[in-house]
C-alpha cells in the first residue's frame, strides 16, 4: 500500500478527534496529534484501536509509545502490513 | 505493557533514592500532614478504623502487587485516600504500604518547594497530555517500584471527574497496561466523597466528613495488547462507578 494512501485513511480516522482543524487541513507527516492536532491524549488509543480495524493488523501496547506525529502513525501501520 | 526492565540503571537508583530520602524523613512529614488534615482542616474518615484494618489486611495477606484506584474529585484526594487507608503510625511501620502517586506535572512545577514535596511524598510526575514516551516511562517507573513491594495510586479518569460523578467514558489506558504488565495485580478499588462535595474542587471543605469504601478485583481481560489493556481500565471504572451508585443509593 502507497504511503500516501495510507497518509490519507491515517488523516481520516483522525478527523473526528481533531480539536485544530487548521491542523489538520495543513497536515503532514510532521504534525503533532497531540499538540498540533490537540488530539486528547486519552483518545489516542481510540484512534491507534480505530488503526487496527482499517487496517486489518495488531498494534502492541509498546508500538503505541513511539506514536507522536502522523509520519509515525503511517511508519507503523506500513511495518505492520509489510 | 509497562516493563520495569526498560528502566535504565541510573532510574532505578533515583527511584531508590527517592524512596530512602523521603523514607528517613517521614517521622517528620507524615505526622504534620495528619496533624494538619485531622486539626487545621477538621477531616474527618468515618469507620477509619475498620478501613485501615482492611488495608492492612490487604498489604499483609499477599506478596502480589497492590494498585490503589480511586474515583478523582480534588486534588488532595491521595492525601484523603492515603490518610483513610492508615495512620502516620502504620505508615512508619509499612513504608511500602504509602501509595505513589502520579500527579500532574503543571500543578506544582511553578515552585522549587512544591517539587521538594512532591519529591518527599513519593510522587512521580507526569505532563498530562505528554507524548506517550513520557507516560510510557513513569507507567515502567510504577512497575518497578510496584515489583518491589511498594504500593501505587492512580486515578483511572485521568483528571478530576468535571460532572462530579465518575466518567466512565474518560478511560486511561495506561492504567490497564500497569496491571496486566504485573502477573497476579490486585487492584483495590475506592470510591471516596466528602459529604459536602457536590462536584470537582481544588479541595475539600473544612470540617468535612468522607466516607469511603473499598472493592479489591483482580481484573483480567481476554484481549490481548491494546485492546486488553483497554479493557482492564474500562472494568476498574465501570466498578467505580458502580460504587458511586451503591454510595449514593445509600445516602437517599
Amino acid at each position: 500500500m502507497e504511503t500516501s494512501e495510507i497518509q490519507g485513511r491515517v488523516l481520516k480516522i483522525l478527523t473526528p478527534y481533531v480539536k485544530d482543524n487548521s491542523a489538520l487541513e495543513n497536515a503532514g507527516a510532521e504534525t503533532n496529534i497531540l499538540e498540533d492536532m490537540k488530539v486528547n491524549s486519552a483518545r489516542l488509543v481510540d484512534v491507534v484501536l480505530a488503526f487496527e480495524d482499517e487496517f486489518d493488523i495488531e498494534i502492541a501496547d509498546e508500538d503505541v509509545d513511539s506514536v507522536n506525529t502522523v509520519g509515525d502513525c503511517v511508519t507503523l501501520i506500513s511495518e505492520k502490513l509489510s | 505493557m509497562a516493563d520495569a526492565t526498560l528502566l535504565k540503571p541510573q532510574e532505578r537508583r533515583a527511584l531508590l533514592r527517592q524512596r530512602w530520602l523521603s523514607r528517613l524523613l517521614s517521622p517528620l512529614w507524615l505526622p504534620a500532614f495528619t496533624a494538619a488534615m485531622y486539626a487545621v482542616m477538621r477531616w474527618r474518615i468515618v469507620g477509619a478504623r475498620a478501613l485501615r484494618r482492611e488495608y492492612a489486611r490487604l498489604r499483609a495477606g499477599s506478596d502480589a502487587p497492590l494498585l490503589i484506584c480511586a474515583n478523582h474529585l480534588t486534588m488532595l484526594d491521595s492525601f484523603v485516600i492515603s490518610w483513610a487507608l492508615g495512620g502516620a503510625g502504620y505508615y512508619l511501620r509499612d513504608f511500602g504500604g504509602l501509595a505513589w502517586n502520579t500527579p500532574e506535572r503543571r500543578n506544582f512545577a511553578d515552585s522549587f518547594w512544591k517539587r521538594v514535596l512532591a519529591y518527599m511524598l513519593k510522587c512521580i510526575p507526569v505532563t498530562r497530555g505528554a507524548n506517550r514516551g513520557e507516560v510510557a516511562l513513569v507507567l515502567n517507573k510504577v512497575a518497578f517500584l510496584m515489583s518491589r513491594g511498594e504500593t501505587a495510586m492512580i486515578f483511572p479518569e485521568g483528571r478530576r471527574s468535571r460532572s462530579g460523578r465518575v466518567d466512565r467514558t474518560n478511560v486511561a489506558y495506561g492504567v490497564g497496561r500497569l496491571v496486566s504488565s504485573l502477573p497476579g495485580c490486585r487492584v483495590l478499588l475506592v470510591y471516596a466523597r466528602g459529604e459536602g462535595q457536590q462536584d470537582w474542587s481544588d479541595t475539600p471543605a473544612r470540617g468535612e466528613r468522607f466516607h469511603v469504601t473499598l472493592r479489591c478485583i483482580e481484573p483480567k481481560s481476554d484481549a490481548r495488547g491494546l485492546r486488553g489493556s483497554l479493557d482492564v481500565s474500562r472494568q476498574i471504572v465501570t466498578q467505580i462507578a458502580e460504587m458511586e451508585e451503591a454510595w449514593f443509593d445509600d445516602r437517599q
